[in-house]
């Protein structure tokens, strides 16, 4: 018998196979969406209504940024939990019922979404940034909430662990998975203030008639409050991954504990006050707030560079530990075989591809060229679609035989899929970037315009459309390879010849992290302080200048809009009249 | 074989971004080339990557991963 999870923690086993689960179903009805859309987009084949494209879009953005990942990054939390601090949670039964609500939560949100193909006046087709003036069904803000509350307490189920573990251990360091998960969900619960407050006290009060109307740019302010640091909970899970994964299955130990520290403290303190860089092209938000909201996105550059250093450090070392050797020469020794191993340095290239187009845009100048085009959605796809959904999938194929004991299907075609999807990501984020650099607009089912032509420096228009169709179809493809480990794994008797739980080890450990790093009330403090620089003063701006439900209107325009009305139905009326009676001289004069 | 079958799948994968750029590479020195050109110039570049991966290197070990 091995010592893998299922065998060390049984109980937490089948919640985080249950998680599992939830997640790659999502995954499926995303995809899905994902190549319906691909196809009608480029015009290849339509099979839906255009005016439906907005529902499917919803769809697809939903399950996949929200439900796909969160599932995923409870199931690996709690696993990070339980090994790190190797103790069961404190109270199984609480464990079921945060997933529970989860669960709950999803299908309601997922029912409105999923209505707007039908005649039913119910609807959701809202995107994933449903911030007004788009009105979805009450019962998808319903859900969202009870959602968002699931893995709040999914945090409070961590912490009580680890309160626990401190109460025994008190002059142990937190091991370093837990405090990535401590810090993450720190985070998560500043940045999910701003998505509550949007819910519960606009979006979902108007849905229901409570109220009459809402500030379009306040409830979208506070969305993006949300909108970006969510882009960090999807991500920190993976970098966790890269970080305490990627260097043991290279071969070798973690570069630094005290780095990756550092890098989960400035992800707590940052992720935050940068929402507002999604805002660049709003008015009524001043540009010296945009700017603030620029220099802060500019410092995350910081976590992520010294990410690359630390896991290719990481790499290095596991790959001269196999036999490699020379300056480059290190990089053959790796075991590119091995599917989990591939898929997450694969993800974690894309990602630093992804990191250019961040910084790009980040700039407050360059993001008013690209900011509604085709090049953001580009950009996301390299980011959450590879980087993070990529390590995903590939860290699944460690995963799943550890929670179900029963050895991965096919390692070839494990293999085989991960690299799909980075080619095919290849060709789909590629020919997006470039669509959007020709101006082409995104989130519309028909980007054409009649008596207007796009046109490419090199190559033309209909070879971008192609080049996504085909990135769509590998994608797709890549997916059926993945769920066809995923049954095969699943229906495969159980294995006594599985690999033990555990992590990596790490070459400069937690007693060389400063002991202030683990002072997690500080950094959230700073966290909330830099939250408080970066938006009390454009929130009471907006607040000021269109009211807390008020659509963001004024006097001035309105009385402008009067006078020019009165103007234009004055010189209409002394015209109209003037040609009659000229008209009537002319006809008298006759 | 001079890299592991592992490794060379993921060099052909690395080969996917170059592919895709490289007629807008090309086009900087004034090289404008068709679709069929590119997809052409492709299978070539695969194919010499092929003959370099596959060529047996003398004194080495076959390697096995």
């Amino acid at each position: 018998m091995t010592n893998t999870y299922i065998e060390s923690f049984p109980a937490e086993a089948k919640v985080v196979r249950a998680a599992f689960y939830s997640s790659f179903l999502a995954l499926a009805i995303g995809g899905l969406f994902g190549i319906i859309q691909t196809l009608h987009r480029t015009g290849y084949y339509r099979f839906i209504d255009s005016a439906d494209y907005y529902t499917v879009l919803t769809a697809h953005g939903v399950f996949l940024v929200i439900t796909f990942t969160i599932f995923f990054l409870v199931a690996i939390f709690t696993w990070a939990i339980t090994t790190s601090l190797d103790r069961p949670v404190e109270d199984i039964r609480f464990t079921w019922f945060w997933y529970g609500l989860m669960v709950l939560g999803t299908i309601l949100a997922a029912v409105p979404i999923l209505a707007g193909f039908t005649d039913s006046e119910m609807s959701a087709s809202v995107l994933f940034t449903f911030y007004a003036p788009l009105q979805g069904h009450p019962l998808f803000y319903v859900g969202l909430v009870l959602f968002v509350v699931g893995t709040w307490l999914a945090g409070a189920d961590w912490f009580r662990s680890w309160l626990a573990w401190k109460q025994e251990n008190p002059d142990e360091r937190i091991p370093l998975p837990t405090f990535m998960v401590l810090t993450t969900m720190l985070m998560w619960y500043i940045a999910t203030l701003g998505v509550a407050a949007a819910i519960l006290l606009f979006l979902l009060p108007w849905s229901l008639g409570i109220i009459e109307s809402v500030n379009p740019l306040l409830t979208r302010t506070l969305f993006w409050f949300f909108g970006h640091p969510i882009v960090y909970f999807w991500l920190m899970p993976a970098y966790m991954m890269w970080y305490i994964m990627l260097p043991k299955i290279s071969g070798g130990k973690l570069f630094s504990d005290p780095l990756a520290r550092v890098v989960f403290v400035l992800f707590l303190i940052l992720s935050v006050p940068t929402g507002i860089h999604h805002q660049y092209l709003d008015p009524g938000i001043a540009e010296g707030f945009k700017f603030i909201a620029m220099t802060n996105t500019m410092f995350l550059l910081l976590p992520s560079l010294l990410t690359a250093f630390t896991v290719v450090a990481s790499m290095e070392h596991g790959a001269r530990q196999r036999g490699g050797s020379g300056y480059l020469g290190w990089l053959k020794a790796l075991p590119w075989r091995d599917p989990v191993f591939a898929g997450m340095a694969l993800a974690g290239l894309m990602f630093a591809a992804a990191g250019f187009s961040g910084m790009i845009n980040a700039g407050m100048n360059i993001n008013y060229l690209v900011h509604n085009t085709f090049w953001v959605v580009g950009h996301f796809h390299l980011t959450v679609g590879t980087g993070v959904a990529l390590t995903f999938m590939a860290v699944t194929y460690w995963f799943l035989p550890q929670v179900t004991g029963k050895a991965l299907w096919n390692r070839s075609v494990a293999l085989g899929q991960v690299v799909l999807w980075f080619v095919g990501m290849t060709f789909m984020s590629n020919a997006m970037h470039r669509a959007g650099l020709l101006g082409i607009p995104r989130r519309t089912a028909e980007p054409q315009y009649e008596g207007f032509e796009f046109e490419a420096a090199v190559g033309s228009v209909g070879e971008l459309d192609a080049q996504i169709a085909l990135g769509g179809l590998l994608l797709t493809l890549s997916l059926v390879l993945f769920f066809a480990n995923i049954i095969g794994t699943v229906l495969n008797n159980r294995s006594d010849d599985l690999p033990a739980n555990g992590y990596a080890d790490t070459l400069s450990g937690p007693s060389d992290a400063p002991l202030v790093l683990d002072n997690l009330k500080l950094w959230t403090a700073i966290a909330i302080v830099l939250v408080i620089f970066a938006y009390t003063f454009p929130l009471l701006s907006i607040i000021e200048r269109g009211g807390l439900f008020g659509p963001e209107l004024n006097e001035l325009p309105v009385s402008i809009g009067l006078g020019l009305e009165y103007l234009w139905t004055t010189v209409v009326t002394t015209v109209t009249s003037g040609v009659d009676t000229a008209i009537a001289i002319i006809t008298g004069v006759r | 074989m001079r890299i592991s079958k592992g490794a060379l799948l993921i060099v052909i994968a690395f080969t996917a971004p170059l592919i895709v750029e490289l007629r807008t590479v090309l086009a900087w020195v004034n090289v404008e080339l068709t679709v069929l050109e590119s997809v052409v110039l492709s299978i070539g570049l695969i194919v010499l990557i092929l003959v370099w991966a596959l060529w047996p290197q003398e004194g080495t070990p076959q390697a096995t991963e």
